[in-house]
C-alpha cells in the first residue's frame, strides 16, 4: 500500500502514461517509414494533441478527488485506450491530405521524420522527469533506512 | 517500442531486396541469351511491396511494417538491328533486354533513400530504449 502511493504520487503515472503512449506512437511512425514506397499505403497517426487534452482532463480530474497523490484515471480517446495493467494500445487513424504520388502512396518524408523527432523528444522528456522523480523517492528512502 | 524495431527492420528487408533486383536489372541489360543459349532476353525484375509483415513473430507485429508481396518479370525487349550479329532473326533483328539504366539508377536512389529513412527509425527507436533502460539504472 506504502509503495503504490509512493509510486502514484506526484506527477509518476502522467509522465508513465506519456512515456508509454510516445513508445506505442514510436511503432506507428515506423509503420509509415517502412511503407514509404508502398502503392495505395495511406500514413496512419494518433493525435498527440487530442492525448494530451484527455491527460490534462485525467490529471485535473485526479487533483479536484485526490490532491495530487491518488491513482490516475485516464478515460481514454478515441484513438487511445490504456488498459487495466496500464498497456497502451492506439487506433490511428489515415490522416488526409498531400498530394497522392502516381503509386498512389501519399507519403510525406519530411513529416514523418519531424513527428519522429518530437516523440523521441516527448519519450525523453517524460523518461528524464521520470528518472528525477525515482531519484527523489530513491533519497527519501535512504535516508529513512 | 520492441516491436517498432521489428517495423524497422521488415522497412529494411524489403528496400535490400528491391535493391537486389535494380542490382540484377542493371547487371543483365545486355543479357540477351537465356540458360539454354537462345535469343531470349532477360526480364526486368520489379519488386511490389504490400503493408503488414507475415514473417512477425506477434500479432502486432504481423499487422504493422511492410514486406515484398511479389517480384514479377515485366515481359519486353528492344529489337536492335544487327545484321552481323550470330542471334540476329532473319531479318537482322536481334532482342535485347527492355532495361534503362538511368531509371534503374533513379530506382536505385530512391530504394537507398528509403533504407536511410528505416535506419533513422530504427536509430530512434534504439535510443528511446536506451533512454527506458537508464530508467533501472
Amino acid at each position: 500500500m506504502f509503495i503504490q502511493e509512493l509510486t502514484n504520487s506526484g506527477a509518476i503515472p502522467s509522465l508513465e502514461l506519456m512515456a508509454r503512449f510516445a513508445g506505442a506512437r514510436q511503432r506507428v511512425i515506423a509503420h509509415n517509414i517502412a511503407n514509404l514506397d508502398t502503392p495505395d499505403f495511406r500514413p496512419l497517426d494518433v493525435s498527440p494533441q487530442e492525448f494530451q487534452k484527455a491527460l490534462g482532463k485525467a490529471i485535473e480530474a485526479r487533483r479536484q478527488a485526490t490532491g495530487e497523490n491518488g491513482p490516475l484515471e485516464f478515460k481514454g480517446t478515441d484513438q487511445v485506450k490504456v488498459a487495466a495493467d496500464g498497456t497502451v494500445s492506439l487506433n490511428p487513424s489515415t490522416a488526409s491530405g498531400n498530394i497522392l504520388f502516381q503509386d498512389r502512396n501519399n507519403r510525406d518524408l519530411e513529416s514523418l521524420m519531424a513527428q519522429q523527432s518530437e516523440n523521441v523528444a516527448v519519450f525523453r522528456t517524460s523518461v528524464e522527469l521520470l528518472r528525477s522523480r525515482y531519484a527523489v523517492l530513491q533519497s527519501a528512502i535512504s535516508e529513512r533506512v | 517500442m520492441y516491436g517498432a524495431l521489428e517495423v524497422s527492420t521488415s522497412g529494411l528487408i524489403a528496400q535490400r531486396t528491391r535493391l537486389e533486383a535494380i542490382t540484377e536489372n542493371i547487371v543483365n541489360k545486355d543479357t540477351i541469351l537465356d540458360a539454354a543459349g537462345n535469343n531470349n532476353p532477360f526480364q526486368r525484375r520489379v519488386v511490389f511491396f504490400a503493408p503488414g509483415n507475415p514473417a512477425a513473430a506477434t500479432a502486432a507485429g504481423k499487422a504493422q511494417g511492410v514486406h515484398v508481396s511479389s517480384i514479377e518479370q515485366e515481359p519486353g525487349f528492344e529489337l536492335r538491328y544487327e545484321p552481323g550479329n550470330a542471334y540476329a532473326d532473319g531479318n537482322g533483328f536481334v532482342k535485347y533486354p527492355s532495361i534503362n539504366p538511368v531509371f534503374e539508377q533513379l530506382n536505385a536512389y530512391e530504394a537507398g533513400r528509403a533504407y536511410e529513412a528505416n535506419i533513422a527509425a530504427a536509430e530512434a527507436t534504439k535510443t528511446m530504449m536506451a533512454q527506458a533502460l537508464r530508467l533501472l539504472a
